[in-house]
């Protein structure tokens, strides 16, 4: 082998465990989300939230020591989630994380967090099994997971009675993006919907990242349904009004709050118009305590619109920043602070059930109107 | 009836787009036998200088001429792009083993797509509407303007390729490269410059693709050329690699059957890969050339 | 099977014995040398992993020249049969043999209709299955719970057992990978000259003349799938007991690519190129992790990642670390060439 090669891999080899032992006095917060790859943009905001609420907590000068919000790239890969676990866990001056995106990562990254006994809040994983695996016997760690997004069966439910009651719709074709997330939303609401007497004229899947649906909505139009509900995030909600509109089909699209963000709008424009989005709390737009948050952000970070899960990692940040004024840097004491929490911030009053998952379960419909979201419930 | 006659027209859009990415990748095949993996970020690049071109026409206020204008920016943009790419990353690799330039387009994929991400733009970027969209409706089929102009810029850009190829000079020695790229050097043709320039045909059939997708879907990303990049090229396998009559039908063909998938299988939608890969892998069983390929002995 | 390659019949050199033993020594005091660092365990047990894999696809791509672009979905086969067979109470050893098995089973029957196939149209289908693999995984909720991965709710996958041993550190995981690692490079070391790995490289150099010769190419064709399809349903299983958890995230196209990057960037058909190939290009992005954590610089690690690729080709076009007998080659076809 030539020489220079030797020194290279010997290099790589010595510099990962010299790499991981640094040590500072900072207290550290990690984010753990994809800061690259397809979902790198939505984990770029994730980390933006985060930031904004440890600078603002730097500022506030509620905390004896320097505070850091550290970023971690999981890529939105499993095991790359995993290894960024344990890199988490080399740190010991890391009290908290805030993270993973995919429920794919969150899970097998709890166990690690778990074992290390870091406090973990995931502000976007729904899937039920990341808080309820800490309930298994084979789990024999510390049970560390919490999260403050509602899992996917409260919003779902909340738009099938809607729709029915408010709407008084009973004919609603469904789609979903085939993610945990998505799928769990639209079985959700299948199952309230048609049990509470309404029919659903079809059930599809698509493709994560496909961007043409003409024809599945060629199809679903010929099934004349008053509505379609999606579940998954607003890239393709917008897409499929855009395509909607294009043929003519003229319904109503619901959706949930993966969906509901500026971008939308700005993609789908007109063909937004009249659609519902349902979303978890009280919408950050509408709640005084809220406002900064969304000044601030725009502040700090002009022309960048808010992400989907944004105010909820802003929010796990800060309910991890009342635990750490309450009893320390000490991973041990926030976590059994989290335990107790109870937090009144921009989703509301959020406290953890014994799972870990919020009990906060308040849902808001809104509707756009005119280019911005309005509250119609 | 009408439905029927509806999807066709989906299907039909979905696969001149997809014909037009395939050609990039045939004609590089055609003379370099190489699966040009950076293709797909050549489209999204040409969709993101389309993008900047565009919103300077909106400001002048240019109707038509803007959409040539935006078109043009795109194509030469990301031609420009192919031909730098070639030159750096595929040429010192010319005589390598097979798989090396494969392996280097890969890495230059990841290269230009990690750099749109870091140095362009993070977020979707919405693609503005040059000209006003108008809802037509030929009979029982709902055509958007726009898509009406899709398929016609794409039908347009096939025909100009198609008779570039045949007729002009420079094809006839693309050609030539195609066939014997050795004994073409033998007669005089320089096979740099014609290689050089496949790649400035193929940058620039790609960036047209990206203005065409980002106005069809309204929205761009650092990472949208990689789905239609993979369909594009399985197309291109489906109708013959190589062959450019073979491209355009590989492209269409797979527009209509994933359309035909998502549009008449309950759940299709989430199946019409399978199926596309399925009848894919159907038709080199019986055709390991694909449809127009012809038989050649190959190496890895 | 008169196949003649004259002056690479010889054995292929001891291996540098100073290095050998200094690489075999750092490997199997890792461990102690990072300080039992979780993060340099867990980086090099993947890497472990994925140099199963790529010593596994070796066979079919870097001997057999057979160009598979959807390898990983043998290794989605291994980790689902490993998952969904530990739910129902399956311990260690016997998933991970009925992994292996299901890997080769499927890669028989895919690689029968497929094999004469040729070059870029053989890496198409196999693409093309790698695609449809991940795809019914993630739509055959009823088998595999769909998106949402394995176990269930209220399932779960035990930790692995190895004669009443349970591993449960990232430790033991290390080395029961470094196992499958050691075991993986045995075999290939035996194959590699014996009738069977030439008869490959036979067909790699020239299929027509290697069936002139009387080679069973389709059958030798199919063993060195079969061959690489075990490795893969090893690494699968011993992934998803590792993890305690499989989606079909982690079994995406990119992976195929990555391990087909990693044998060319580190010389196909040489087992040391592909494990060099492997660590390097499996460990730029886990260190550049390490390292630029904490500044903006982390966002470049696939950036850095994607230069490395471009100039680890451009630079060493043959790999990093070719076998000898592909060194001859490639002189061949340059005199060729001229």
């Amino acid at each position: 082998m030539h020489p220079l090669l030797r020194a290279v891999c010997l290099g790589l080899l010595a510099a990962l465990p010299v790499a991981c032992t640094q040590k500072s006095k900072t207290v550290r917060i990690a984010v753990s989300v994809p800061l690259t790859g397809d979902v790198g943009t939505e984990g770029q905001g994730v980390r933006r939230a985060v930031e904004l609420a440890v600078e603002e907590a730097n500022k506030s000068g509620r905390f004896p020591f320097p505070l850091e919000a550290r970023a971690f790239d999981d890529r939105a890969d499993p095991k790359e989630a995993v290894s960024a676990a344990n890199l988490v866990a080399s740190d010991p001056n890391i009290v908290a994380v805030i993270g993973h995106y995919n429920s794919g990562c969150s899970i097998p990254a709890a166990q690690v967090y778990a074992r290390s006994g870091i406090p973990m809040i995931s502000p976007a994983s729904t899937n039920p099994k990341l808080t309820s695996q800490q309930l298994e016997e084979s789990w024999v760690l510390p049970k560390t997971v919490f999260r403050v997004v509602p899992t996917d069966d409260v919003q779902g439910s909340f738009a099938g009675d809607f729709i029915f009651d408010k709407l008084n719709m009973r004919k609603i074709a469904v789609i979903h993006d085939k993610t945990p997330y998505g799928q769990g939303l639209a079985e959700q609401f299948k199952d309230r919907f048609s049990g509470r007497g309404g029919q659903i004229t079809s059930f599809d899947g698509i493709a994560m990242g496909d961007r043409d649906f003409k024809a599945l909505l060629t199809r679903i139009k010929a099934d004349k349904p008053q509505g379609v509900y999606f579940g998954g995030l607003y890239m393709e909600a917008a897409l499929l009004m855009r395509q909607a509109q294009e043929l003519g089909f003229k319904t109503t699209f619901f959706s949930g709050d993966g969906s509901k963000t500026n971008e939308l709008i700005k993609v789908a424009g007109k063909a937004s118009e009249g659609a519902y989005l349902s979303i978890t709390g009280i919408p950050v737009e509408h709640l005084a305590s809220a406002k900064p948050f969304l000044e601030k952000y725009n502040e700090k970070y002009p022309g960048v619109d808010v992400k989907p899960f944004d105010h909820f990692a802003y929010e796990a940040t800060n309910i991890v920043l009342d635990a750490l004024t309450k009893v320390g840097p000490d991973r041990a004491k926030v976590l059994e602070e989290l335990r107790r929490t109870r937090f009144e911030g921009i989703l509301g009053v959020t406290e953890f059930d014994d799972k870990g998952d919020t009990k906060n379960k308040i849902i808001t419909m809104t509707q756009v109107k005119n280019g911005e979201f309005a509250i119609v419930n | 009836m009408l439905v029927f006659l509806q999807q066709l027209f989906n299907g039909l859009v979905l696969g001149s787009i997809y014909s037009l990415i395939a050609l990039g990748y045939t004609l590089v095949y055609g003379i370099l036998m190489m699966i040009n993996f950076a293709h797909s970020e050549f489209l999204m690049i040409g969709a993101f200088m389309g993008l900047g071109a565009s919103s300077l026409c909106l400001n002048w206020g240019l109707g038509w001429p803007g959409v040539v204008i935006v078109f043009f920016a795109a194509m030469l943009g990301a031609g420009l792009l192919g031909v730098i790419t070639e030159r750096l990353a595929y040429r010192p690799l010319r005589h390598a083993m097979r798989l090396a330039p494969l392996i280097s387009a890969i890495g230059v994929s990841i290269m230009l797509s990690n750099a749109v991400f870091l140095w362009v733009s993070n977020q979707s970027l919405p693609f503005p509407a040059i000209l006003p969209e108008r809802s037509l409706t030929i009979g029982p089929v709902a055509a958007g303007s726009l898509q009406l102009l899709i398929f016609a810029t794409a039908l347009l850009l096939m025909i100009v390729l198609h008779l570039m190829v045949q007729k002009t000079k420079i094809g006839k020695a693309m050609r030539a490269c195609a066939d014997d790229t050795a004994t073409a050097g033998l007669m005089g043709i320089n096979a740099d410059r014609i290689i050089a320039f496949t790649f400035l045909v193929g940058g620039a059939l790609a960036g047209a693709a990206g203005v065409l997708n980002g106005m069809y879907y309204g929205s761009i990303k650092y990472n949208l050329g990689f789905l239609p990049g993979v369909k594009a090229f399985t197309a291109a396998v489906l109708g013959g690699i190589g062959n450019i009559t073979g491209a355009v039908l590989g492209g269409f063909l797979l527009g209509l059957l994933e359309v035909a998938a998502a549009g008449y299988i309950p759940n299709g939608s989430q199946w019409k890969d399978v199926v596309a890969f399925v009848v894919l892998i159907g038709v080199l069983l019986i055709r390991p050339s694909g449809i127009l390929g012809e038989r050649v002995a190959e190496k890895v | 099977m008169p196949i003649k390659i004259s002056p690479l019949s010889k054995k292929s050199p001891p291996l540098s014995t100073v290095g050998f033993w200094v690489v075999l020594a750092a490997v199997a005091l890792w461990p102690v040398l990072c300080g039992f660092n979780p993060y340099a365990l867990r980086v090099a047990g993947q890497i472990g992993l994925y140099v199963v894999l790529a010593l596994g696809l070796n066979f079919t791509l870097g001997y057999a020249g057979l160009f598979d672009l959807g390898f990983i979905a043998f290794y989605a086969v291994g980790a689902y049969t490993a998952a969904l067979l530990s739910v129902r109470g399956w311990s260690f050893v016997p998933a991970t043999l009925a992994a292996a098995l299901a890997a080769v089973v499927v890669r028989v029957w895919v690689g029968i209709p497929i094999l004469r196939l040729r070059g870029d149209y053989l890496a198409i289908v196999t693409m093309g299955f790698g695609e449809i693999a991940r795809l019914v995984l993630n739509n055959w909720d009823s088998l595999t719970n769909g998106p949402k991965g394995l176990p269930r709710v209220g399932e779960a996958i035990w930790p692995a057992k190895i004669f009443g041993f349970t591993l449960s550190t990232n430790t033991h995981y290390y080395y029961l990978i470094m196992g499958a690692v050691l075991l993986s490079v045995l075999i290939a070391r035996r194959l590699e000259d014996s009738r069977l790995g030439r008869a490959w490289v036979a067909i790699r150099e020239d299929e027509t003349a290697a069936q002139l010769s009387g080679l069973p190419v389709a059958q030798l064709k199919l063993a060195a799938f079969t061959i690489s399809a075990f490795f893969a349903g090893l690494a699968g299983s011993i992934f998803a007991h590792w993890e305690r958890f499989v989606t079909p995230e982690s079994f995406v196209f990119w992976e195929s690519i990555l391990l087909v990057s990693m044998i060319v960037a580190g010389g196909m058909g040489s087992i040391k190129g592909v494990i060099l190939g492997t660590v390097l290009l499996g460990g730029v992005p886990q260190m550049l992790q390490a390292v630029l954590v904490g500044s903006q610089w982390i966002n470049y690690r696939y950036f850095v990642f994607g230069l490395v690729l471009v100039l680890a080709v451009l630079f060493r076009p043959q790999g990093l670390w070719p076998s000898r007998r592909r060194e001859f080659e490639i002189l061949d076809q340059e005199h060729a060439a001229v």
